[in-house]
């Protein structure tokens, strides 16, 4: 190796680096007057379940969002460093979203309350909790009308609340920000359930979205991308089912569509009972009670509504029934209009008459999702303002950002005497209260989940309380008041309240109670579904339903979409920076908000991508940059929820802005849903413009590169006969043509055939024994939802780097989603081609960054890995300049000496925290790998097994479209998959021999053959 | 735990060269270790004997070194003994030398805290090494650690210690073993990632 090569100088590299250490070791003991010293820190007394250096597991459950993912939490020393999916959880089977990851952000963030605070005029000073909790016995022993306004909980806490709201004789009101109430509530009027159906979308053959984003929104984003991934990726027979998205935008869902009927904002409903009308023909009772409304709707009328032909509407109908089992999914949170619940009953009578109920759309495990009617909040509006209500208290929601200013909301509720939030963190809602009781972090506390009627999950604490932090479950501070109301001293904890919640369920026949409950933590769920699957009569609504098209606030000539954003949700998530930096898997944004509008609309009122623009509703207005997207009709524009903070903290105070000031505080009858597209609104340059913080540099353009190529489902299994299948060789057949690309080898003899021989997994591959690792990238399943993304920023200490650095190109992630738009339309009905692609270090066999670096920082494994030694790195850029696929990213600065304490507790030991000066990159979580070798050497030096080593990315994947494995074993799962005739690697004509085998993504339409697109 | 730097005359060939050396990151093994200013310039807060617990001399215990060091063998991390372990044995042994010292252990499980050792065997935080790799390739603790058990209170690494130096650590693994072939892997993500 070079490094042992004379200088030409004479001066070994080494002894030349070794001089200059020692001057440097001289230089630290003249330059430094203390001292320090490392301590070791032993136990007081050990704890039984941790061994220093080795991982502990706890389940656990997500409390994210209302899917309730079940999860496994990885502690270390008894901090929790990492969440990752619970593969035996009935709902995400092992899947976690990219919001499931940031939640460990919330538990160890600089944000939260120190612990108990009480005002004192302007300032909250911090307060005992003896102190705190008899302040709120005090004020609640004699306050009129006590209120509480609750978020989503579990079941334990909720029968708990609701014991002690009677008992202070108050009033509870439940508030979600983001409601799937009008889908509720057309299921009770329908069929007369409660719930929300589950849908088994990995069974359908045909998927029907009308503006539902059940990707990244919605009752189970996990769930249901993973069933979603599953019925839409091609299957050993060759066959995969299809999906089509009707709705003004495409979402991150959309983007996933075989086909996008761009139909105007409302017009659901019509589109849906003309389909449903096509299919009930003659027959006058298939659609039972509403068998007259299918009578006014037919596709004529429901094309010129929607603004699509008919042709489509009755091609749509047909291939609802021939390509059963079907599904159609109505109008979710993202698309609330004034007629959402009626869309959606006209959606289930369209399931229904196409004979899905019970065989996709399933009644009978109802899902436990968030459901609380907007109207209710708003109601509370007017108690507050009156004075009313003497006590107020909040829990688990942050009302003050989430509602529309126009609801008053803030203003009535600064008129309340007493103010309690049992906030955990700072937010716009807790800023304004008397008393703060912080909760703690649903990872440090215990709860219990239902997510599915029948399925019950424990939430236990994975680790003692943050220290930085006092706080105290809300279920204890309410035992603990109650006693302190009622002058009993009951010593029952809510961990007692929680366990005789579930002995009291327990059916002691099925064995002892405490075996049960270790069993229940050690597993992490229990189901008990019935198997049964019950027959629905539609049944005749209760009152008058009206299926036109909804109005919108004038004036204004465009329409406005605000959705929840797949990042922050409804803001709850915004104080997160992995998600803040995690780029949108649609607009590929970091950190500040974007309008959304169609390229053709800009381009007729002269405004450009990033142009500063007032957006004027009805009821407010603000400035945004705009982002050209042509995935969204040209007379709508979008705004996501999530941005502009006000009183959240460091990460999302002043980040882009709140989209809710466009709207007005409107619910949706009869379901009382917030209301979200409402409102046309103006558009007016501002004569400003910015550079938007992206991580995307081609516009969502291959530029006819072989990145993304997809394959036709009907080319498929013919390989090799047709000229399609020349793609991304030709370049090197020419070359090889005329002689110009032979290798020679270095010992002079006759030029060797291409590929070289051995090559086929890199330069080095049949020199060394041992495993070669690979990985097998499924672009047929991946959503682009960017879970990945977050899981590997989590395992890896990959740091953020802010809004500017974004800017200056020095993002760090070491995932990128890449999202190329092949065919978009937004004019009328047509295929739909987007391709996702997650890039990342394609660890080449004949890597063109190992060549360039003058210190060997980056080199190959013999295992096959393209590594990066940090210690050695000198950060001269070389290897990322010579990168093709832009995958190192370099510190330039501290990044991580700048995360404030205790957020670093996060941090994986078993990776190395890199400083400035540094490039790194995928390291195929070498860490991973190393910790199962380590593994299998202690179990008498067995081998590795398949699937053991399984990276962050892989383990998160929602889709399941990662495979990771050793390409050297033939049984191995990476080669069985990577031996698909869809398999190719990116940029294979440069002759890298990437690790990384992508699996094209198969279409319905023929593929256009442009450039080297196959 | 930042470097110090000289800015002198050699500065712009010293902070080219010191590139190399700065990688290693504060991180710190949670709950562990702490940094703090040092109280005992030279010494450990008890004059702990390693000699007098594992020491093989006349009226010296013997004891295995993994007794204390409880995790060594199956954990990268070798383990140091909770304060209750110490307590354990002492709360029956008062100790005929120093039971000063040992006294010390029963104020240390009285307050509740932890006792401070001054760590002096480490490896650069760059690195990751698996105690229970070496040990359970057959390797002595006494290979790298040097005979602690003939050592009394430990304030200075044995002099065989040699791993602040790679190429320590790849002498031995370049060691061929029975087939002729290195005895362990001198790749580089063996240890650093």
């Amino acid at each position: 190796m070079a490094e042992n090569k004379s200088m030409k100088d004479g001066i070994k590299r080494r002894d030349f680096l070794r001089v200059l250490g020692v001057s440097g070791a001289g230089a630290t003991l003249t330059g430094c007057s203390t001292e320090k010293v490392e301590r070791l820190l032993p136990y007081v007394v050990a704890p039984d379940d941790i061994t220093p250096g080795v991982s502990t597991w706890y389940t656990t459950v997500c409390g994210g969002c209302s899917a309730q993912c079940g999860m496994w939490v990885r502690t270390r020393e008894g901090r929790a460093i990492k969440v990752e999916g619970n593969p035996n959880h009935p709902v995400s089977e092992g899947g976690l979203c990219a919001k499931g990851h940031a939640t460990l952000q919330h538990l160890y963030h600089p944000d939260r309350f120190p612990g108990p605070m009480i005002r004192d005029g302007s300032e909250l000073r911090q307060v005992t909790w003896e102190e705190a909790e008899s302040l709120l016995v005090a004020r609640l022993g004699s306050a009129q009308n006590p209120m509480l306004i609750s978020g989503r909980m579990g079941p334990s806490l909720n029968k708990l609340v609701d014991e002690f709201i009677e008992g202070i004789g108050g009033v509870r009101v439940s508030y979600d920000a983001i409601s799937d109430a009008p889908l509720a509530e057309a299921a009770r009027i329908v069929y007369g359930t409660a719930g929300i159906p589950q849908y088994d979308l990995e069974n359908a053959r045909f998927l029907l979205s009308f503006g539902n984003d059940f990707i990244e929104t919605g009752s189970s984003p996990v769930a249901h991308n993973k069933g979603f991934a599953r019925m839409s990726s091609v299957d050993a027979a060759g066959s995969k089912g299809r999906f089509v998205y009707l709705g003004p935008r495409l979402s991150l869902t959309g983007l996933n569509a075989d086909k996008w009927i761009p139909i105007r904002p409302g017009t659901e409903a019509a589109v849906a009972l003309a389909m449903a009308a096509v299919i009930a023909g003659d027959d006058p009772q298939a659609a039972g009670p509403y068998s007259n409304v299918l009578q006014a709707y037919n596709p004529q009328v429901a094309a010129q509504v929607a603004g699509v032909t008919e042709d489509v509407i009755f091609e749509l109908a047909e291939d609802f029934v021939s390509e059963a089992p079907t599904l159609a999914l109505g109008p979710g949170v993202g698309a609330h209009h004034r007629g959402a619940t009626a869309a959606n009953i006209a959606v289930m009578i369209l399931n229904h008459v196409a004979g899905n109920v019970g065989r996709t759309v399933l009644y009978d495990a109802p899902v436990n999702g968030a459901v609380s009617a907007y109207a209710d909040i708003e109601a509370t509006v007017s108690a507050m303002a009156s004075g009313e209500s003497e006590v107020v208290m909040v829990h688990g929601a942050n009302p003050v950002y989430s509602m529309p200013p126009q609801a008053g909301f803030a203003e009535a509720f600064a008129q309340v005497p007493f103010k309690v939030s049992f906030a955990s963190a700072l937010d716009e809602t807790s800023e304004m209260a008397d008393l703060i009781l912080p909760d703690r972090h649903f990872l440090e506390a215990w709860g219990d989940s239902s997510p599915l009627a029948g399925v019950i999950s424990v939430q236990q604490p994975v680790m003692q309380p943050v220290p930085h932090f006092e706080s105290k479950q809300t279920g204890d501070v309410l035992l603990s008041v109650a006693n302190g109301l009622s002058g009993q001293g009951d010593a029952a904890t809510f961990y007692d309240y929680l366990q005789e919640h579930h002995r009291s369920a327990y059916d002691e026949a099925d064995g002892d109670f405490e075996d049960a409950w270790q069993e229940l933590l050690r597993t992490g769920m229990a189901d008990t579904r019935r198997e049964e699957v019950r027959a629905l009569e539609l049944q005749s609504p209760e009152i008058a339903l009206s299926f036109e098209v909804p109005t919108f606030d004038a004036p204004g000539d465009l329409t406005l979409l605000v959705h929840p954003s797949s990042r922050f949700g409804a803001g709850e998530f915004s104080n997160s920076p992995w998600l803040q930096e995690l780029p949108d898997p649609v607009s590929k944004i970091v950190w500040h908000s974007w309008l959304e509008m169609n390229p053709h609309t800009a381009e007729l009122r002269g405004i450009h991508e990033g142009d500063i623009v007032t957006v004027t509703s009805p009821h407010g207005s603000l400035e945004v940059p705009v982002w050209l997207y042509p995935g969204i009709r040209e007379d709508v524009v979008a705004l996501a929820m999530g941005g502009g903070h006000t009183g959240m903290g460091r990460y999302a105070d002043d980040k882009g802005v709140n989209a809710l000031r466009l709207l007005p505080s409107t619910s949706e009858q009869p379901s009382g849903a917030l209301v979200t597209t409402v409102t046309s609104v103006t558009v007016i340059p501002t004569g400003e413009n910015r550079r938007l913080a992206t991580v995307e540099g081609s516009s969502g353009d291959q530029h006819d590169r072989l990145i993304a190529p997809a394959v036709a489902l009907a080319d498929l299994g013919h390989a090799g006969d047709d000229e399609h299948e020349e793609g991304g060789h030709e370049e090197l057949r020419e070359l090889q043509g005329v002689g110009g690309f032979i290798p020679v080898p270095a010992d002079g003899g006759a030029p060797t055939a291409f590929p070289l021989e051995g090559s086929r997994h890199g330069l080095y591959a049949d020199a060394q024994e041992g495993p070669r690792w690979a990985m097998a990238i499924d672009l047929d399943k991946c959503t682009g939802c960017s879970a990945c993304v977050t899981a590997c920023q989590a395992e890896n200490n990959v740091p953020w780097v802010g809004e500017e650095q974004v800017l200056m190109g020095r993002d760090m992630n070491w995932v990128r989603i890449e999202r190329f738009y092949e065919q978009v339309d937004a004019t009328q009905a047509g295929d739909l081609d987007v391709r996702f692609l997650p890039m990342i270090c394609q660890h080449c066999g004949n890597a063109p960054c190992e060549t360039v670096c003058p210190v060997f920082a980056t080199y190959h494994t013999p295992e096959g890995l393209n590594a990066q030694v940090y210690n050695r790195c000198v950060g001269t850029r070389y290897c990322a300049n010579n990168c093709p696929y832009k995958v190192r990213v370099f510190n330039w600065y501290r990044y991580t000496d700048e995360v404030p304490e205790p957020l670093n507790w996060q941090w994986n030991p078993d990776v190395t925290v890199r400083d400035n000066g540094v490039m790194e990159k995928c390291s195929f979580c070498v860490q991973r790998i190393r910790e199962v070798q380590n593994r299998a050497a202690l179990e008498g030096g067995r081998e590795v097994r398949d699937h053991e080593v399984v990276p962050a990315c892989e383990q998160s994947c929602p889709a399941e479209a990662i495979v990771f494995g050793n390409i050297r074993d033939p049984n191995a799962r990476i080669t069985q998959v990577s031996s698909s005739e869809r398999t190719y690697r990116v940029l294979e004509d440069l002759n890298t021999q990437p690790a990384v085998n992508y699996l094209k993504k198969v279409t319905f339409h023929e593929v256009a053959s442009v450039g080297h697109e196959e | 735990m930042r470097k110090h730097w000289l800015i002198g005359g050699l500065a712009s060939l010293l902070a080219l060269a010191g590139l190399a050396f700065i990688q290693e990151g504060p991180q710190e093994p949670p709950g562990s270790e702490d940094m703090v200013e040092a109280e005992y310039p030279s010494g450990q807060p008890i004059a702990f004997p390693h000699d007098q617990h594992a020491g093989s001399q006349p009226g010296q215990n013997n004891m295995d070194c993994q007794y204390c060091h409880y995790s060594a063998e199956r954990s990268v991390s070798a383990g140091i003994p909770s304060v209750s372990a110490c307590w354990g044995c002492h709360q029956a042994i008062p100790g005929s030398n120093n039971p000063e010292e040992v006294a010390k252990i029963q104020q240390y499980i009285q307050s509740g805290d932890p006792i401070p050792w001054v760590r002096i065997y480490k490896v650069a935080d760059h690195v990751h090494f698996p105690h229970m790799r070496h040990l359970n390739a057959g390797l002595e603790c006494q290979q790298c650690h040097g005979e602690v058990q003939e050592l009394q209170v430990l304030d200075s690494r044995d002099p065989a210690w040699g791993g602040d130096n790679m190429g320590w650590c790849v002498e031995c693994h370049r060691q061929p073993d029975d087939t002729g072939k290195a005895q362990a892997s001198t790749d580089c993500t063996v240890c650093h990632y």
